[in-house]
């Protein structure tokens, strides 16, 4: 860092690839005039895996592992699109129990995922609850590859839904507490109202989606438009609030996290029976006594046995994931691999808008306004 | 559907376009209804201009891919419009293709801002160059990489482990 020698001289900061807060490896090159921004640019890819080019060369099951690790804290979301992709190309019906069960996943990792963007020292212990019902079913407690084509891998324990329903009791009085604890702050007020505003023309046309869109003024909500999944049947409202701020995009995941307790409420108590995979899709064409079986054959080729086939057509399927729009672009191949598998990342495209909204703001509002954009870098570079 | 509705079902975009009298070859419907439209690159700047005046601001993704070994490569773009209070809004994917040995396509950001970073990445793992870009450079990759890892041709620097051909 130099010391500026005279007041005109800009200072360039590199907010370098670790720091303290929990974003992850993002680097800020930002130019300072004083305490004010000038200009602010993301340097991204520190954490680019290549999530799309090993997608190519890999069924949907075996792929399923990967996909958990783009957006680690909201993991059923990444997993449900990478299911729905195909079920949509194959046309496959999921029964209506599977259905229910997804829904509440999600609705619960929604809360995960807004309640980790709360802030660690607050939301810890509400969060190690539902990692601890996440870990009931599904055996994992982040990572759980828990979704399949045709439905979920495993139905729930016995018990669950009882444990579930306390839970969400219990969340409704703890959220009432941060709502008192936080939003009447005098502090927490002052470093976040009016800091980053977006308005609604300038939000579609930088094509951001989630919580920034909403808070912005416009009601658009994925469950609502396309209706996938089950939302239809449950009786929930869009959040949205007018100002564009920091402060709008707080109060809006705080709502949407009440709505997702009302939206798991009510599909605890309408969860209907029957099963939870659509069984035919695990049926395949298998040849009988293939001589390549024998033990005179040795397999040195990681081919992978006969699974679900994807036809050769394309497709962009999208869930409203806390984050904004995730979404999938598949072109399938007349194959078990996919031909192209373009990962549509909500925290990509909303920190296209960072360097607009830190000008003019102090280089302590840079951390504020990056949070409120709550971006995770695992899917941000794939 | 009967075959002969979904023959005469067009996109309004693609009506409109055609009543205009402006070159565009229509690929059919994907999956889900949506139809795709593939226009030629000269054409690309103000077919983009043309659907944004028609009412579709929200660029949701833009994506490329190649089209086959050793043939051109193609850059998807889809739009919806976001409307207050729509039901199954009103979507269009343009597909926008560009040969192999010199693929240049014009951006569109200064009309759908949502693509900056987008067709960085295009461009990174693609090699699909945006002509008007304000800052087109490497994103996800470091800056010195050669090769566009994306491309079905592309090999993977310094491995040397046994591939497997699928």
């Amino acid at each position: 860092m130099t010391v500026p020698a005279t007041r005109k001289d800009l200072m360039i900061v590199n907010m370098g690839p670790h720091h303290p807060s929990m974003h992850g490896v993002l680097r800020l090159i930002v130019t300072l005039d004083g305490e004010d921004v000038i200009n602010c640019e993301p340097v991204l890819g520190y954490l680019h895996r290549g999530m799309e080019k090993i997608a190519e060369n890999r069924t949907i099951i075996q792929y399923l592992p990967y996909v958990t690790r783009w957006d680690y804290l909201a993991t059923m979301f990444t997993e449900a699109i990478t299911v729905n992709g195909p079920e949509q190309l194959g046309n496959i019906q999921v029964p209506k129990r599977a259905s229910y069960i997804r829904a509440i996943m999600l609705e619960l990792s929604r809360i995960a995922s807004h309640l980790l963007w709360l802030g660690p020292f607050m939301a810890d212990i509400e969060r190690e609850l539902i990692y601890d019902l996440f870990e009931a079913v599904t055996g994992m407690r982040m990572m759980h590859n828990y979704f399949r084509i045709g439905g979920v891998a495993a139905d729930l324990p016995h018990g669950w839904i009882d444990k579930c329903l306390d839970f969400c009791n219990y969340f409704l009085t703890v959220v009432a507490e941060y709502q008192k604890l936080i939003t009447r702050n005098p502090i927490f007020l002052e470093r976040v109202e009016g800091v980053g505003i977006i308005g609604g023309e300038e939000v579609i046309n930088w094509g951001l989606s989630g919580p920034m869109l909403r808070a912005s003024g416009i009601q658009w909500d994925l469950r609502k438009v396309d209706h996938y999944e089950c939302y239809d049947e449950f009786d929930w409202e869009v959040q949205w609030q007018k100002e564009g701020d920091s402060l709008a995009r707080y109060l809006v995941r705080i709502n949407e996290m009440k709505e997702s307790i009302k939206i798991i409420q009510q599909a605890l108590e309408g969860i209907p029976g029957g099963p939870y995979e659509n069984l035919e899709v695990r049926r395949f064409d298998r040849t009988k006594d293939s001589e390549w079986n024998d033990f005179e054959y040795r397999f040195i080729s990681k081919k992978p046995s006969p699974t679900f086939e994807l036809s050769k057509q394309e497709l962009y399927v999208r869930v409203e994931a806390p984050k904004g729009e995730l979404g999938i672009f598949l072109i399938g191949d007349q194959s078990i691999f996919p031909w192209r598998w373009k990962i549509r990342p909500p925290g990509f495209i909303n920190l296209q808008i960072l360097p607009q909204l830190v000008k003019r703001m102090k280089l302590a509002d840079i951390m504020t306004i990056l949070g409120s954009i709550d971006i995770i870098i695992g899917e941000v570079d794939r | 559907m009967k075959p002969e509705e979904i023959k005469k079902m067009q996109s309004p975009l693609s009506a409109w376009l055609v009543k205009h009298g402006l070159v565009h070859r229509s690929l059919g419907f994907d999956y889900q209804g949506i139809e795709t439209l593939q226009i030629k690159p000269e054409d690309w700047h103000s077919i983009a201009v043309i659907s944004y005046v028609y009412g579709y601001n929200y660029l949701r993704s833009q994506c490329a891919y190649d089209v086959a070994p050793g043939g051109p490569l193609a850059s998807v773009y889809h739009l919806t419009r976001i409307q207050y209070g729509v039901d199954q809004p009103e979507e269009v994917c343009i597909k926008v293709f560009a040969s192999r040995r010199n693929p240049k396509i014009p951006s569109v950001f200064w009309i759908w801002k949502s693509v900056d970073f987008q067709e960085r990445e295009s461009y990174d793992m693609l090699g699909i160059s945006y002509d008007n870009h304000p800052r087109l450079k490497r994103i996800l990759m470091p800056e010195s990489w050669i090769g566009w890892p994306l491309r079905k041709d592309y090999i993977a620097p310094n491995f040397y482990e046994i591939q497997d051909a699928h």
